[in-house]
């Protein structure tokens, strides 16, 4: 599915009555079954635009669409997953991941079954029955992951998914998730601060500037694909990521 | 100049001279009931009128549950108490070794207060009817089973609602038929409620008196068994200043109320009542002075009443007048004095109520008039 | 009424069960209680506090043996445990709702807190004689006064749970498109779980003193009558039977809730 962000900006009333600019105006399109990397300053706003796209917060001024559907609220074929792994503490691996069948009213016994077939490619065999807390970082974010692919969305958001894992799990995970992803060639919008992986995933990168967050670059990546680690050390990864992170380090003055 | 400063001196070493030759003041502590309020008068207008330092002690006053009064003075923490004689019945029975001697309420406090749309010209017509008592303890719980047992009824016959200490809300409410109430208290409360149009279809209310029905021994002074042994004198001194400072009060209502003013917070203190009060006690310690008999001083109290209604608001001299009913429950000829059938009738309603433990002993040992005949010559 | 000011009450606590210690742990309270009543025994034996202040155990033994023959103390304690029961189910559910709503809607929390705040610290005993007269001398007043009781800790500990639910966790049952009863049902009361039974724990306490307060205002029937009433005939061992009930009956309560923490929070003891 195709996204377009057309003159989103959104603000908050700030002390005093001030209305504090947190993104935008921005407008850009991420056509269907594109992987598109968002990487920008902290505080540049990334994740509210991913708040935006996945219909949790209302812009300020412009709209956001997918395909033609007002992003006016949570999509049911737009998924989220976030930095932490957004785990319910109180409920098993199983039930994790069965979340989302769960909601959409499927049977126990169905959504068992479907969450059995996953584990194996989610490397969790085993752990059904685990509590998040029992859970490796890397174990736990491979269940939401799991959770996101029962979801069957046509897109997926991505915060930061992998953020707060070591380097090699991170990118370890990534590249899994380019796996995961498969056939199926969902629409994907990835945040994320790691110039690298922005590269070895994205088929663009946006670079968003300071807050509140304007694009100021559009970078297509046109590396092969089923893209692997080894990639970064490439002549064409080096000129590229070199690219991205000029038009971030360009705006510190 | 000089010999001015030369007499206060010698003055002052007079006076000290005087002091230190006195004993020093005993100090006791008296136990009462409830809470202050100007039912206790005697023990104000003892302490503040000097009744108890002639005695040659040092009295303070506290308030306690009634068995907790009980058990304290039965164990020696306080020497001196104030309880009903049905407790020292009870409490005898199961091991409490005090000893009453100095009877207080000459009648008993408690009454059955009914509407007067009621018109119960027999107590055998309280059959079926509600009934509301604080619990199913205390005082009113054994007045009651008196006044039934009196018009040839159990309390099987009635229907008893346990209402707490709300008997005027809960009458005015029309929840029950009749409540059991202090005869000094509620009934005025509940004409005033009514007078005020306050007390739902109630207009005014009828008394019936236990006392009117059957003596039954109540209010006094107890006192810890030990001292009795090994000061006798003692407890009679305590038996006489109390009488002195209960007979003042009976004599002269106003001065007792203006003495209780100190202890009582919630007394009506205006300053018009207290001037009133204060020329009333003036001219009542005139009139006294030419000795007059009990009947006359019953009169002077009435005709107190009466002035002072003509001077002062009836909401502000309510509880002049609970004091003056109150009085009315306490004098006698022979103050403190009480007699043996009216303890007997108290442990027959006890046992009608199945409260006696097994060891009652003699009730002859219960109680004694001799400290307060030996006080009195 | 700020969010710092609703601590909740007692939170609940993580323990690791390691065998040997569990055990001791157990056993700890009940070694406790046997010491104090061999203290107890020697103090009456002794005769170093008079017998009329503090009974020996034997007698309040003895008390308890006629008591529960003669049907006293059933009689008693089951109209008492009556009355909490309604109390509870009434307190609780009305302050599981309110501390829902207000949990949800913030206006609701400054219309509501002056009142819900002048409730709560006003002694139930002083205006307990109020509730007598309003609701009548029955049971009703009872529950009444146990409802008022339990229900400021359901209310802090709803608010305080709810409060608590993770905003992410919120955006993911929305971005599932969960609906309000699918987003109570799944976040929202497991998350608030843990508070909300650590309050119950403390309502179940509470549901005693208000049972017992409402009765000690005027009651036919109920165990604070039982110790009036065995006061005001210096049975003083009848006392502390009656006392040690109402301490039975609300461990038993505490217990029961504990146990159904135990139950229902297995994650939290696996998650320790």
């Amino acid at each position: 599915m195709r996204l377009s962000l057309r003159q989103v900006e959104v603000s908050y009333a700030g002390p005093a009555g001030a209305s504090l600019s947190a993104l935008g105006p921005i407008s850009f399109e991420v056509a269907e079954e594109e992987f598109v990397c968002l990487v920008g300053p902290s505080g540049c706003g990334k994740s509210t635009l991913i708040r935006v796209l996945a219909g949790l917060l209302r812009p300020s001024v412009g709209a956001a669409y997918c395909g033609d559907e007002l992003i006016d609220r949570p999509l049911p074929h737009i998924a989220i997953m976030f930095q932490d792994t957004n785990l319910m503490p109180w409920r098993t691996v199983l039930d994790n991941i069965a979340l989302p069948l769960e909601i959409a009213g499927v049977t126990r016994a169905k959504r068992y079954q479907t969450v059995r077939e996953l584990l194996p490619q989610l490397n969790l065999e085993g752990f059904e029955l685990a509590y998040p807390a029992e859970l490796s970082g890397g174990m736990a974010q491979r269940v939401a992951l799991g959770r996101v692919i029962l979801q069957q969305p046509r897109v997926w958001l991505l915060d930061e998914p992998f953020g707060a894992l070591d380097a090699l799990t991170r990118e370890k995970l990534s590249l899994e998730l380019l796996r995961l992803r498969g056939r199926s060639r969902q629409t994907i919008v990835l945040v994320t601060h790691d110039i690298s992986e922005a590269v070895l995933l994205a088929d663009r990168v946006i670079v968003l500037s300071r807050r509140p967050g304007k694009l100021i670059a559009d970078i297509a990546v046109k590396l092969p694909r089923p893209r692997s680690a080894d990639m970064i050390y490439q002549p064409d990864f080096l000129r590229l990521a070199k690219q991205v992170r000029a038009c971030i380090e360009d705006q510190r003055d | 100049m000089l010999n001015l400063i030369r007499i206060i001196a010698l003055f002052a070493l007079l006076s000290a001279a005087i002091s230190s030759a006195q004993a020093p003041l005993v100090e006791e502590r008296i136990l009462l009931t409830f809470v202050p309020n100007v039912q206790f008068a005697p023990f104000y207008v003892g302490i503040e009128e000097g009744f108890f330092a002639d005695a040659g002690f040092d009295v303070t006053l506290e308030h306690l549950q009634e068995p907790e009064v009980l058990d304290l003075v039965a164990v020696g923490q306080a020497n001196f108490g104030i309880v009903s004689g049905e407790q020292v019945i009870l409490a005898r029975s199961r091991g409490r070794d005090v000893t009453y001697i100095f009877e207080w309420f000459q009648q008993y406090p408690v009454a059955l207060v009914h509407s007067d749309a009621l018109e119960l010209s027999d107590l055998e017509q309280l059959r079926g009817l509600k009934v509301g008592i604080p619990g199913r303890f205390g005082a009113s719980y054994s007045g009651l089973t008196t006044l039934l047992s009196s018009a040839g009824l159990t309390e099987t016959d009635i229907e008893i609602k346990e209402i707490g200490f709300n008997a005027a809300e809960v009458l005015c409410l029309g929840a029950v038929d009749a409540a059991m109430v202090y005869a000094n208290n509620e009934p005025l409360q509940i004409r005033n409620l009514a007078a005020a149009g306050d007390c739902g279809e109630i207009s005014d209310v009828e008394v019936v008196t236990v006392a009117s029905q059957v003596d039954l021994v109540s209010n006094g002074l107890i006192v810890f068994r030990n001292l009795l042994d090994a000061a006798p004198e003692s407890a009679a001194r305590m038996a006489f200043a109390f009488k002195a400072a209960l007979q003042s009060a009976i004599n002269n209502p106003a001065s007792a109320y203006l003495a209780s003013l100190k202890y009582v917070d919630t007394l009506p203190s205006d300053e018009s009542l207290v001037a009133e009060l204060e020329a009333a006690a003036e001219r009542q310690s005139e009139f006294l002075a030419s000795n007059p008999d009990r009947a006359a001083v019953a009169e002077s109290r009435a005709e107190m009443l009466q002035l002072l209604t003509t001077q002062i608001d009836a909401g502000v001299l309510t509880q002049f007048q609970v004091l003056l009913n109150t009085i009315g429950l306490w004098d006698a000829d022979q103050l403190g004095v009480s007699d043996l059938a009216s303890w007997e009738a108290m442990r027959d309603t006890l046992g009608l109520m199945g409260f006696l433990g097994d060891d009652l002993g003699d009730l002859s040992d219960a109680f004694s008039n001799e400290y307060v005949l030996d006080s009195g010559e | 009424m700020a969010e710092s000011d609703l601590t909740p009450f007692a939170q609940p606590e993580k323990s690791r069960a390691i065998a040997h210690g569990a055990i001791l742990r157990r056993l700890s309270p009940l070694a406790t209680v046997l010491v104090l009543i061999l203290i107890w025994h020697w103090i009456t034996d002794w005769r170093l506090v008079s017998r009329i202040l503090i009974p020996p155990p034997a007698d309040v033994l003895d008390s308890l043996a006629a008591a529960l023959a003669d049907g006293t103390l059933a009689k008693h304690s089951t109209t008492t445990l009556g009355e909490m029961m309604w109390g509870l189910l009434f307190g609780v559910s009305i302050g599981l709702a309110i501390g829902y709503a207000i949990a949800k809607a913030p206006l609701l929390e400054y219309i509501l807190s002056p009142i819900i705040v002048a409730f709560q610290s006003t002694p139930i005993v002083a205006y307990a004689p109020l509730l007598i007269i309003i609701f009548g001398t029955g049971p009703s007043s009872k529950v009444v006064t146990t409802a008022v009781i339990v229900f400021f800790p359901t209310l802090v500990n709803t608010i305080v749970g709810i409060r608590g639910v993770s905003p992410r966790l919120r955006d993911l049952m929305l971005s599932l498109n969960a609906g309000r009863w699918q987003i109570f049902r799944n976040l929202e009361l497991p998350s608030a779980l843990p508070v909300i039974l650590a309050g119950l724990k403390t309502s179940t306490t509470l549901a005693v003193i208000g049972a017992v307060v409402g009765e000690f205002v005027g009651s036919g029937s109920g165990l604070g009558v039982l110790v009036i009433s065995a006061r005001s005939q210096y049975d003083t061992p009848l006392v502390y039977v009656t006392v040690f009930t109402m301490t039975a009956i609300a461990l038993s309560l505490y217990s029961l809730v504990a146990l159904l923490e135990w139950r229902v929070l297995l994650w939290q003891r696996r998650s320790a």
